[in-house]
């Protein structure tokens, strides 16, 4: 058996990649995919519990954070799209419409 | 040959016990995971970092079949690497632009001063409480666990209520993404210049 503790050392790695591609990218394509990564992690988390626990809810958890994050992918790339549309650029340094 | 001292290194831990097949399937999964992973966040080409996104998917359902989550895995594939990544790969091909400089350094010293203090941290906390977790069942789950008839079965009786949100919320996020992405036309706007047109 696996130490749960390698899946939770793994899913603190993956969120704290997602968090710097968050960070540090420019393209909104790109924050985009590591927001994903970072949700990937928290399901991660919650199934390596749930394994530890023998406790199925866990998965039913998991199922719901990927509807919510197809949901988020969708709502979020359509935003892309209608900036890009009106701005020619996915830049998100230079999307700041609400900042002046 | 060459790994004959890690061995006796591990022998003499008592450590080479647990180096079974799932422990180094568990590394080699990593691995991909975390691999895909960096170079979706470090790759110019957006294309490049999408299929590097697909890999790290598929290494996490790899993972949580490993977790004995066997519905979850095949959702992962389903969702992940199937729908999410099909959506993400025509956005790229449609708007695809190079950048000029695609790293945002400027205030990146701020950025240090508050997130090198907060990695240290979260690997101090996390090497804290992760040698106190203790796995409440070490030993192999029962044959029905993360099958879909046990997780269908949560979904539908005790969760129906959060089942049936998720239902509204895909529906309020296909509209929401139709309504957003739309191209803006009202009917009396008069027609957009010609050069505007062919740009």
């Amino acid at each position: 058996m696996i130490p749960i503790q390698d899946f939770l050392v793994l899913s603190a790695v993956l969120f704290a990649i997602g968090v710097l591609g968050v960070i540090l990218r420019r393209n909104a394509l790109i924050v985009l995919m590591s927001v994903e990564l970072m949700l990937n992690a928290a399901n991660l988390t919650l199934v390596a519990f749930g394994r530890a626990h023998h406790d199925s809810r866990a998965h039913a958890f998991a199922f719901l954070v990927m509807a919510v994050a197809a949901a988020e992918a969708a709502v979020g790339l359509a935003i892309v799209v209608g900036i890009f549309r009106s701005r020619r650029s996915v830049n998100v340094d230079e999307l700041t419409l609400l900042k002046h | 040959m060459l790994l004959a001292p890690v061995t006796a290194q591990l022998v003499a831990d008592g450590d080479v016990s647990t180096w079974t097949g799932p422990r180094v399937a568990f590394w080699i999964i990593g691995a991909i995971v975390v691999l895909g992973a960096l170079f979706t966040i470090t790759r110019k080409n957006a294309v490049a970092a999408v299929m590097s996104l697909v890999a790290t998917f598929f290494g996490l359902a790899a993972s949580y079949a490993l977790l004995s989550a066997h519905f979850l895995a095949a959702l992962q594939v389903l969702v992940y690497a199937g729908a999410i990544m099909v959506l993400f790969i025509f956005v790229v091909m449609v708007l695809n632009r190079d950048e000029p400089d695609r790293v945002a350094w400027n205030g990146v010293l701020v950025k240090a001063f508050i997130g090198v203090p907060a990695i240290v941290y979260l690997v101090w906390t996390l090497s804290f409480y992760l040698r106190q977790v203790v796995p409440a069942h070490p030993e192999a789950p029962p044959e029905s666990f993360g099958t879909v008839a046990e997780v269908g079965n949560l979904l539908f009786t005790d969760y129906l209520f959060a089942f049936e949100a998720v239902s509204l919320l895909l529906l309020i996020a296909v509209i929401a993404a139709v309504v957003v992405a739309r191209a803006h036309k009202t009917p009396d706007a008069p027609p957009p210049p010609v050069e505007e047109r062919h740009a």
